[in-house]
């Protein structure tokens, strides 16, 4: 049975849906321990006072913000949590979007939200969040800290996104795009118009493997056995410049 | 402008545009250090051998693994060895609809700007960006960063490259074990929830939320930097499950079509008795529900009153 890692209520108006919170995705890339490469022994990181020169235990470490060079203000974890606000246990959905109108660059973290209880108001909200096609926007104190998240109908469940702060997302306008030159020809946009059509496809997630993760369990594997490793450096390709040269090459002389 | 985190090429079929990756989201958050309580000296760690208790410099660190209870080290330049060939290219392989692609595969933002004042490059830069703008399609390809392969989705944001990096589907946990409480709701319960859920719908507007956490601390650290005492609010309450949800949902919408604050409402209802925030007309209506005997005589108190007794009951 999954494990959740959160349980409060989620609220709309008058309405109170009990729930727990599971963690929707997790990272496989292959983690290693810090070794010494000589006698392959675990690496400690220490905390070390460099005006003592000896290492310090957790309770003589305080958390300070940098307002100066070398000059903190010094807060203890209470006072820390006390900008997590009062809303600990408690989602309330305040408002209501068109969920596929949020550009996908604020979705940050996601979390299945399971019922805590076997009353029927949790399927009442995510059927009527899958028929209005609509996402619920509200806040979220999880570590002490508030997100904003957006909970909607995914597949049979509710999912929780936080989402990124305008202020967090980067402006495109922002970027020192390309202005100069002509434009893209018309026979050069017909060409990477097929092209595309030619690579067109459905979405299909379980095709992409992580090779990069098999290849670095492979090499493990390799080096377990005492094999070899060949250290050989991979090249980079070669860019052209002739656009119209290249899609129809791509095209394979179909245009 | 933010800096460049990678160079290379975005590769298509056999155009390659040179571009420049940097991120799409910056970091506003406040961080601590971490002090020495006594002299307010910042803390360094420093890595140690657990056999030899002696510093040990970066060179000297490899990466261990245990595999079948054994150990096994790779040296730097074992791993990179693995590292997939043409390690600084982005190769398109395929185009997809953006609708059919879940958020919850979404992992970090940045963007592609074309690097070089080349006139080619500024030109397939501006191709893929009007070929693929036009019908929302995103381009799914791989990289290596640093020391990891990304399945990464580039589309068009505001007339830019929009790169995000993907989750692999393994890395997507299934739905299967998350309990999702009772029955389907019935079709009147539910027509109520969709007329809460339009009443109180907007449009996305990203710049309506402020980080409201961020500026507590600012508020926090400002406030301790001139000496003052910092307390810790009282957690909010958890609430009841309601007992009659077709009420709770009915309450609710009679409340939001008037344009009442709904936070504003809960408070009353939890501080006080929840009968008392009723007119008589919803107070009537639950009587009926109810069946309560002689009910059209009653006035608001007394209607307020026999229900509260038929909760008891």
């Amino acid at each position: 049975m999954a494990r959740s890692i959160w349980n409060g209520t989620v609220t709309f108006g008058m309405v109170n849906v009990p729930v727990k919170l599971y963690t929707a995705t997790e990272s496989k890339t292959v983690r290693f321990q810090e070794v010494h490469l000589k006698d392959g022994a675990r690496i400690e990181h220490r905390r070390i006072c460099p005006k003592d020169e000896r290492e310090i235990p957790m309770k003589e470490i305080a958390k300070g913000f940098e307002i100066d060079e070398d000059k903190y203000v010094v807060l203890d974890d209470d006072e820390i949590k006390a900008a997590a606000g009062d809303r600990g246990k408690l989602i309330h959905l305040e408002e209501f979007v068109d969920a596929a109108e949020i550009d996908p660059i604020f979705f940050e973290k996601t979390y299945y939200v399971g019922s805590r209880d076997a009353e029927d108001v949790y399927r009442l909200l995510l059927e009527a969040l899958r028929r209005t096609g609509r996402a619920g926007i509200g806040r979220f104190t999880f570590h002490d800290r508030e997100y904003l998240v957006a909970l909607r109908a995914l597949d049979d469940v509710l999912a929780l996104h936080t989402l990124r702060f305008h202020d967090e997302v980067v402006d495109a306008r922002d970027l020192e795009l390309p202005t100069g030159g002509r434009k893209p020809a018309k026979r050069e946009l017909q060409m990477a118009g097929r092209l595309v059509e030619m690579l067109h496809e459905e979405f299909d997630p379980e095709r992409y493997e992580d090779t990069y993760r098999n290849s670095v369990l492979d090499l493990i594997k390799r080096k377990a056995a005492g094999k070899e490793i060949d250290l050989t450096a991979q090249e980079e390709p070669e860019h052209g410049d002739d656009l119209a040269a290249a899609l129809e090459a791509s095209l394979g002389g179909r245009s | 402008m933010p800096r460049a985190l990678w160079s290379g090429s975005l590769s298509f079929g056999l155009v390659n545009v040179p571009v420049q990756l940097v991120s799409g989201a910056r970091d506003l958050d406040y961080h601590f250090h971490q002090l020495h309580s006594k002299d307010k000296v910042r803390v360094e760690h420093r890595r140690f051998c657990s056999e030899e208790d002696a510093e040990v410099l970066w060179e000297e660190v490899g990466h261990g693994y245990e595999r079948n209870g054994k150990q096994v080290v790779l040296s730097d330049e074992e791993l990179a060895s693995v590292e997939p060939r043409k390690t600084r290219t982005i190769e398109i392989e395929a185009f997809v609809d953006l609708e059919q692609v879940d958020p919850i595969y979404f992992d970090h933002p940045y963007y592609l700007i074309a690097s070089g004042d080349s006139e080619g490059t500024a030109r397939a830069y501006r191709l893929l960006v009007e070929l693929m703008g036009k019908e929302e399609r995103v381009a799914l390809g791989r990289f290596v960063m640093r020391t990891k392969e990304y399945l990464a989705a580039v589309r068009v944001r505001d007339g830019a490259l929009e790169l995000t990096t993907m989750r692999f589907h393994d890395e997507v946990r299934g739905t299967s074990e998350i309990p999702t409480g009772g029955k389907k709701p019935t079709r009147k319960t539910l027509d109520n929830a969709v007329a809460i859920i339009e009443e109180l719908s907007t449009d996305w507007d990203p710049e309506r939320y402020e980080d409201c956490y961020r500026e507590r601390l600012r508020r926090v650290i400002e406030r301790k930097r001139k000496g003052a005492t910092i307390e810790t609010p009282e957690p909010e309450r958890q609430p009841k499950p309601v007992p009659d949800l077709m009420a709770a949902l009915e309450q609710t919408l009679a409340r939001v079509r008037k344009g009442d604050d709904m936070l504003a409402a809960r408070e009353q209802a939890e501080d006080g008795d929840e009968l008392e925030q009723l007119s008589r007309e919803e107070l009537y209506e639950r009587a009926q529900r109810e069946k309560i005997p002689g009910r059209s005589k009653m006035d608001r108190e007394e209607l307020a009153a026999a229900l509260r007794d038929g909760d008891e009951s």
